[in-house]
Order: C-alpha cells, then sequence, then structure tokens
C-alpha cells in the first residue's frame, strides 16, 4: 500500500510515465488505483514523432503493469516522511508475517 | 331549443330525478308517484337559479299551443300513454356513441391500477411521530382497484336496495305510472315527466358516478337545479353516509379500496360547507367528482394536481388558480358543444395537460407501494452509515487503520494543505514531526498548548509558530551580533604580526582516526537508528491518542485514562532513551565510537536528534548536547570536513556537514539560547579541555557551535553582568584559553579563497568571538584575520553591488564587534 499511498499524494501533478514497450507519457495524474493503474488527463507522449499515433489522445488510462517507471516531481516527495512511511509498512508487514 | 329530445338536454337540465338513483335506494325517485315523499328541503331559488330562463327564446311560444295542446297542462290533460322506454330505445345508437366517447376520453386517463397509487406515498403515518409501522405489507398496495371497476359498478347503485326494498323496472314503472293515472284524483301532484323514467343509460351513468364520488361536494347545486325534485333532505344524507360502503356490498372482495374510501370521507366531509357555497352558477359543473372517479383513491393523496384544493397545509392547486378553468372534466359532449370555440379549445387543451400530467404520475409511481416503509427504513439506514463513512463520520475508528494503511498520504496531504478534507486528523503533531524536519526548524512550536479541542486551530497555529521561528531564528542570530555591537568601542592600532606559524603542525592530524568500521559496526549502527526511530513513531502514535486534558471536574474514566496514557507515554519515552544508547559509557580511547556518536555519522542519524529533542526533558537535552560536544572532535562531519583552499571539501562531506548543521545544530542552538550560564561555561569547558580545538574552530561545526556558546555567554552578560561573579571569572578564564589556543589558527581559518563566497559564518564566529575580547584580545584577532579583511574588502569592489554588499556585510558583522567597519578601510 505504500507505493499506492505514495502515488495519491501526486495526484493533480504532472508526472511522466515510462512504459515497458518505451513509451513516454507526460501528463497530469487524474487518479491512481492499489493496482497503481495510471489516469493521466493533458497526456501527451514526450516525442510526438516516435509515437504519432498517440498524437490525439488526451486522457488515457494506463493498466499498472506495463508501467515501468514513474518520474516524480522532486518537490513533491517528502523524504523524512517517506521514510517513516516505510518503517512502518515495514513493520506492519513483520506484524503480518508473526 | 327541443323541450323533449333527452339528448338535447344538459345533464344538469334533468331533473334532479335523473340523478336520484346515484344517491342510494332510499331516495325512491318514484316515491311521488305513491305521494309518500315529504317535502322538508328548504330551498332559496335565488342562489340556485341558473339562469337558464333567460335565455328561453320567447318568440316561439306562440306555438306553445301547437306543441303542447291548448290550455293549461294538467294531470288530466297530459296523456299517461308515453312509452319512454321504447321511445329510449330509437336513440340507443346516440347513447352507445355518448358511452364510447366517454370511455374514450377516460381512456386517455392513467390506468386505474396505476393511477390509485399515488394517492398514498406511504409516509403518511410518520407525520405521527409515535407511529409505529406495521410489520406486514398493506394488502391494499397490491389491490388497488382499477379505473374500470367503479364505473363498472356505478349500474349497480340500485342493487343495494333492491333486497330492501324492491326496485321497479322501467317498465313496471310506467305500467304503475299509467294505472295511477287511471285512479289519480286531481289533487295528485305534478308528475315531473322526463327524469325519473331515464333508463340507467349512459348519460344517467355519469352522474351517478358524479354522485357517487363527489356527492359532499356537490348536494347544493344539484338540489338546487332541481328544487321541483324536492328529494327529502335526509334521504341525501343516507346516501352520503352510505356511499362508501357500496362496493363492499357490491363486491366483498374490494374491501381494501372500500377502506380507503371510507378513510377519505371524513375528510371531504369537512370540506363540504365550503364547497357548496362558492359555486357560482350551474356554469361550473362537478370538478372533482370525475377526477375522483377515474382515481377513487386520490383523495387521501397529497396535493394531486387534480385534487380539490383541500384546506390546510395542501395548498391550493395550480390548475384551478390559473386561465380559463375547466375545473372539471365532467364537461359532456353536450356542453362542450355549447361552449364557444376558444372555450372549447381551452377545454380540451386543458384536458390534454390533464391527462398529460396523470399519465407522467402514472408512470413515475408505476412501482409506488412495491417496498414497504420498513424496507425503506432499513436501505435509507444503510446510505446514511455509508454517507458517514465516506465522509468520516467515524473519523475515530477509521482513522488509526487508515494511517497505518495509507500513513504516507495521509500525513503528506495533511501537511501539504489537503488537510482540509479531514480537519479532525491530528494533524499537528505530524506537522510538528515532519514540517520541522523537514524544514530543519526547531523552536518556539515545541511547547504549544495541547487543550484545545479545534485540531484545525492547532494545526494553523503550528504553523504560524513555525513561520514565525523561521523568521526569528535568523534575527535572533542577527541580534546576538548586532545587539553586541554598540557595546565596543575600540579604536584598532598596528601591532606586530605574530610570526608563530603552528598550522603546519596540524596538517598532519588531517584525518586523525580513519574510523575504521567494519561492516558488521554498520550495520549494527543502522540497527541502532531504527530503533531509535521505531521508538520514536511509537511514542508519535502515543501522542496522537492523546486523551482530552483533565480538570477538577473531569471524571474518574477520563482522570485513568490520562493517567493510564501518562504511563504509556513514560514508557515508551524510557525505551527511546534507551534506544539512544546514550548511556552507554564513554570511552575516547576506544577504537569503536560511542554507539550514539556512531548514529550521527549516519545522514538519519543526524535527521533524528531534531526528534528525539521534542520527546526528551531538558535535563536530557543537556545529556545529548553534551555527548555531543564532547566527541566533537570524533564527529566526521568535525574531523573529515576541514578544507583548505587547495584541498576543497569532497561533496558528499560536504553534503553530511550542510546536514549536520541543518539538523542537529537548529536543536543545539535553540537549547542553549535558554540555557543559563553555567551550562555554557559547562560547555565550553568542556569543548577545551576534551576536544582538539584546533580541529574544532576550522571546522564549519565546530565553528558554528562554538559560535552559539560565545554569543549566549555575551547575551547572558550584558542582560545580567552582576549574575554571579565567580562565573564571570570563570567564563572570562575559559574565553582567554579559548582565544588563545584559537588566535594560532586564525588565519587559516578560512577554507576557500577569497572568492569563496561561503564565509559568512566565520565572519559570525570572529565576531562573536570579538565582542567578548579585552581590546588586546582584539588587537591580536584584527591582526589575525586583516589580510583576509583586506582580501576581501578588495575583492568586492570588483563585484557587481549587490554580491558586494552581501560580502561586505559579512565582514562588517566582525568588524563591528571590534568597534570598526569596513567603510574605514576605504
Amino acid at each position: 500500500m505504500l507505493f499506492f499511498s505514495f502515488f495519491k499524494t501526486l495526484v493533480n501533478h504532472e508526472i511522466t510515465v515510462e512504459l515497458k514497450n518505451e513509451i513516454c507519457i507526460r501528463g497530469t495524474l487524474k487518479s491512481v488505483d492499489q493496482f497503481l493503474n495510471i489516469k493521466l488527463d493533458n497526456a501527451e507522449t514526450t516525442d510526438g514523432a516516435r509515437w504519432p499515433h498517440l498524437c490525439s489522445t488526451r486522457d488515457m488510462f494506463i493498466r499498472g503493469s506495463v508501467v515501468r517507471y514513474v518520474h516524480l516531481p522532486a518537490g513533491m516527495v517528502d523524504i523524512d516522511l517517506l521514510e517513516d512511511a516505510t518503517r512502518k509498512e515495514a513493520a506492519a508487514a513483520k506484524e503480518k508475517a508473526k | 331549443m327541443s323541450f323533449f329530445g333527452f339528448d338535447t338536454t344538459l345533464p344538469r337540465d334533468h331533473s334532479h330525478s335523473a340523478r336520484a338513483p346515484g344517491f342510494g335506494q332510499p331516495a325512491d325517485p318514484f316515491a311521488s308517484l305513491s305521494g309518500g315523499a315529504a317535502d322538508d328541503e328548504i330551498i332559496d331559488f335565488e342562489d340556485t337559479y341558473d339562469g337558464l330562463g333567460d335565455q328561453l327564446d320567447d318568440a316561439d311560444d306562440a306555438l306553445n299551443d301547437d306543441t303542447f295542446g291548448g290550455g293549461p297542462a294538467t294531470q288530466q290533460t297530459v296523456g299517461k300513454d308515453f312509452d319512454f322506454a321504447g321511445q329510449t330505445s330509437k336513440i340507443a345508437n346516440t347513447l352507445q356513441e355518448e358511452q364510447m366517447l366517454f370511455e374514450a376520453r377516460n381512456l386517455r386517463k392513467p390506468p386505474p391500477v396505476q393511477a390509485s397509487k399515488p394517492a398514498r406515498t406511504g409516509y403518511e403515518s410518520y407525520h405521527d411521530p409515535d407511529y409505529i409501522p406495521q410489520l406486514e405489507a398493506r394488502a391494499d398496495i397490491w389491490g388497488l382497484q382499477p379505473k374500470q371497476v367503479p364505473q363498472q359498478k356505478q349500474p349497480e347503485p340500485q342493487a343495494p336496495s333492491a333486497p330492501a326494498k324492491k326496485m321497479m323496472s322501467l317498465d313496471e314503472v310506467e305500467a304503475m305510472m299509467r294505472a295511477q293515472t287511471a285512479s289519480q284524483t286531481t289533487a295528485a301532484p305534478p308528475v315531473q315527466p322526463a327524469p325519473a323514467q331515464i333508463p340507467p343509460s349512459v348519460p344517467m351513468r355519469h352522474q351517478q358516478q358524479i354522485q357517487h364520488h363527489g356527492a359532499q361536494d356537490q348536494f347544493a347545486p344539484q338540489i338546487l337545479q332541481a328544487p321541483h325534485q324536492q328529494q327529502p333532505s335526509f334521504s341525501q344524507q343516507q346516501a352520503h353516509a352510505e356511499l362508501p360502503a357500496h362496493p363492499v356490498q357490491i363486491q366483498p372482495p374490494r374491501q381494501p379500496a372500500a377502506m380507503q374510501r371510507q378513510r377519505q370521507t371524513p375528510d371531504n366531509a369537512g370540506q363540504q360547507p365550503r364547497y357548496a357555497a362558492p359555486l357560482p352558477s350551474a356554469q361550473r359543473p362537478p370538478s372533482q367528482p370525475r377526477q375522483i372517479l377515474q382515481n377513487p383513491n386520490r383523495l387521501s393523496g397529497q396535493g394531486l394536481p387534480v385534487m380539490p384544493p383541500p384546506t390546510g397545509p395542501r395548498g391550493a392547486l395550480p390548475v384551478h388558480s390559473r386561465g380559463p378553468s375547466f375545473p372539471s372534466m365532467a364537461i359532456t359532449p353536450d356542453q362542450l358543444m355549447q361552449m364557444p370555440e376558444e372555450q372549447r379549445l381551452a377545454y380540451l387543451e386543458e384536458e390534454a395537460r390533464r391527462a398529460k400530467r396523470n399519465h407522467k404520475i402514472a408512470l413515475l409511481s408505476k412501482d409506488n407501494g412495491l417496498m414497504t416503509p420498513q424496507d425503506k427504513n432499513f436501505i435509507t439506514r444503510i446510505q446514511l452509515q455509508q454517507l458517514m463513512a465516506a465522509t468520516g463520520g467515524l473519523e475515530e475508528a477509521r482513522s488509526e487503520a487508515a494511517l497505518a494503511e495509507d500513513f504516507y498520504y495521509h500525513v503528506f496531504s495533511q501537511i501539504r494543505g489537503a488537510h482540509r478534507q479531514t480537519p479532525q486528523q491530528p494533524a499537528n503533531q505530524f506537522a510538528q514531526t515532519y514540517l520541522f524536519q523537514t524544514n530543519s526548524r526547531f523552536g518556539a512550536g515545541r511547547r504549544h498548548g495541547r487543550g484545545g479541542d479545534n485540531h484545525m486551530q492547532r494545526m494553523e497555529q503550528q504553523v504560524q509558530r513555525a513561520v514565525e521561528a523561521a523568521k526569528a531564528k535568523p534575527k535572533n542570530k542577527q541580534l546576538v551580533i548586532e545587539g553586541s555591537l554598540g557595546k565596543i568601542s575600540f579604536s584598532n592600532s598596528k601591532t606586530p604580526r605574530p610570526l608563530l606559524n603552528i598550522k603546519r603542525a596540524e596538517t598532519g592530524d588531517k584525518h586523525p582516526k580513519p574510523h575504521k568500521s567494519s561492516i558488521a559496526d554498520r550495520k549494527e549502527v543502522l540497527r541502532n537508528i531504527e530503533d531509535v526511530y521505531r521508538a520514536l513513531m511509537e511514542i508519535d502514535d502515543h501522542e496522537r491518542a492523546l486523551p482530552p486534558p483533565i480538570n477538577e471536574e473531569s471524571s474518574p474514566e477520563a482522570i485513568q485514562n490520562h493517567m493510564e496514557w501518562r504511563t504509556k507515554f513514560q514508557a515508551l519515552h524510557d525505551k527511546l532513551w534507551e534506544a539512544t544508547k546514550i548511556m552507554e559509557p564513554i570511552n575516547l580511547q576506544s577504537p569503536t565510537p560511542h554507539p550514539f556518536i556512531a548514529m550521527l555519522s549516519h545522514a538519519k542519524g543526524k535527521k533524528l536528534i531534531s526528534r528525539l529533542f521534542r520527546h526528551i526533558d531538558d535535563q536530557e537535552r543537556v545529556t545529548v548536547i553534551t555527548m555531543i560536544v564532547v566527541h566533537l572532535d570524533h564527529l566526521p562531519v568535525v574531523n573529515q570536513a576541514i578544507a583548505t583552499p587547495e584541498e576543497p571539501l569532497s561533496p558528499a562531506i560536504r553534503e553530511q556537514v550542510e546536514l549536520f548543521v541543518h539538523a542537529v545544530i537548529p536543536p543545539y542552538f535553540t537549547h542553549i539560547q535558554t540555557s543559563p550560564l553555567n551550562i555554557v561555561i559547562g560547555l565550553l569547558e568542556i569543548i577545551l579541555q576534551r576536544t582538539n580545538l584546533h580541529l574544532v574552530a576550522r571546522s564549519k561545526v565546530g565553528m558554528e557551535m562554538l559560535t552559539i556558546l560565545l554569543s549566549r555567554a555575551e547575551i547572558l552578560k550584558q542582560s545580567a553582568p552582576e549574575m554571579d561573579v565567580t562565573e564571570w571569572e570563570k567564563w572570562t578564564e575559559l574565553y582567554n584559553r579559548l582565544f588563545d589556543t584559537v588566535e594560532p589558527v586564525l588565519p587559516v581559518l578560512f577554507p576557500g579563497t577569497v572568492n569563496d563566497t561561503d564565509d559568512k559564518y566565520i565572519w559570525q564566529f570572529l565576531a562573536a568571538i570579538g565582542v567578548g575580547a579585552s581590546p588586546e584580545q582584539q588587537q591580536r584577532l584584527v591582526l589575525g584575520v586583516k589580510d583576509r579583511v583586506m582580501d576581501t574588502v578588495t575583492v568586492s569592489r570588483a563585484l557587481p553591488p549587490d554580491m558586494s554588499a552581501a560580502r561586505l556585510f559579512n565582514v562588517n558583522l566582525f568588524m563591528r564587534a571590534i568597534g570598526l567597519d569596513v567603510e574605514l578601510l576605504g
């Protein structure tokens, strides 16, 4: 849930999604779900010449399993908080394993 | 105008006898034949005269004799050999047409089953607070009678009377009349010829229906229109009373509908007087009855448009208040034909609209009554629960679980502005923990009242304090230095430059401790750090569960809760303190550093300090600071962070230093700011005795810590110089030692070249040390850094104005501390 939780904080911010088929899409994150499926608004590929078939697509739903990377705006990441959240997550996982 | 044709007269122009059967059996239309009718009805002619007489055409009166025969018509002269039944049969086709027309019009009305439903929303009973809903479904919601049923019943109103009083057939009546004529005396009352003999054909059925359902409203006009009928009032009343019961008698299985109708009765009865009076003229046909007829149950409905405007909260209805109102659909085709063209159009339009509306209502109400009120209650409850859950109504139960699952999102959104969605969240703690940490602020904000219940307020205060602290912090530092500026006025004079140069000796121990840490050590340290973090988070979580503050009036449970909370808090606090391992014995000679100090060599260990400070008391803070100070020259950020112009710091080290300055120095600074002199003295003494001051003084971290100590002592000296003479003596002695130790390294304090702009902290240090210096010491100080001052001033002249000003300002920090100004160097 940590990544879900993390991505939720990026809603309404611009992100760049790199797919496993190399396509790179930049857009405003509208929503994300627990599978990290991503919904983008105002989406456009970073290289229109390379993927012309995506030129006219503005709103996208990207299945989470095809995402390779998500480029984040650095200012939107609270590292200390993320560390703590990770600790909590780890503790919870450990608790569950018992 | 024909006086004979049945089909050309308006229904209301028929004498009352035509309608009489609709009133029920007691109103025996043929009573007069047997002379048994009592005439006790007093009727005001003026009230009821419909003015039809004025419409009569007198011009052809002369032909009356031809028509009626000469002389006044008497019982004797009028022949009794009529055969109305036969005559009626001649116009059977017309009657049939009438009936078809009527039914066709009714077909446009909603189907009866649907129509009857809107009458009951199922919630009327809930207006009564004490109402307890029935536990079983109502039978009548399934069994509402179809529209056709009342009509089909209509021909039979007489039926109930049949058993009581044998109903004569038409033939019998006529036969009886003829027989009566034969035996009649002249005193016999005049017989109204036609109406009574009207067979139960279509027009009559209309009227029966009308009376059947709307009798209450229509009594007066109907009666008055046929005053000569002289219907006994008792029979009317009786008929009225019996009306509701008819269906029961006719069709016992229809009981539910009958019950409903009975319920309507009182409601309408109450309106009777009101409606009887205002009926203006015969132009106004019975309006409601037909509606009621079509939707027999509607009377109990609420504000349906076709309803007569009921009294009380239901209010007036739009239909009746607008335009050319044709309040009723009971206008027969005859009337329709008689209307003026535009009126008829309007009427038809109205009719169509009404039909449309009824249809719509019927569609909408198709599934009415499918659910019982209990079902609806149940669903409403579920919806409410979901609503509560969605809007955070069950915040308490939810927040903890949500926090555990979704910690990052929750805290993040609270810190970064989305907190308005969930104002109940204990955001202040998060902000405290993470805002301060992130922004390296640790100030007055930590001591805030926990009393307020309003989280939002607390949150806002928190942020405000953070901002204030941010503003105040540099200002305070500034004040420390600037406040001392005015004190010193000392003229500088040249003294010989000290030729002793011992800095070569120090370069040898640039890396005095290679910090030979094995992987096992490193892991151990990291594990320790994580332990501390875990303890910290437990405390944070526990703080969020802080019970409301207690006072004298608090209930025992509240106090108990609070006590338990405090106990737990203490336990967690002890655990935290233990986790820091700060109480482990100090062994400066050991190859491995003290576990607490080892933590400080990691980035997250450095960040730990400010969070740790939030949860420990003053004594423990002093312990932490002391521990750091003792090991000052063991810290990587000190002993590996000594740069020279030839060998600047590596980026990694520089980053560590910056982090230390932002994470550890602020809490240290905050604490020192409130410390008494003895603590300052103690710390300085430790530094002097136990650390390599040359190392310390040449590192940024060490220099800043010294600056803080010196400036604090200076502030104390100025605010309360008379405080304690012995302490001041001690301080002066320490200061002198410090000065003497630092003096040799003054020329090499600056890590970079003149062009290195990051030298403010050095000037601050020089200023802090210069403020407290004696005149003689100040001279030595100036001598030590004179080259640097001159170089900086020279360099700044070549710089753009703003950069130049910034650099000169830094230099001036020091110059003013010793009573000089860069202007003098001009």
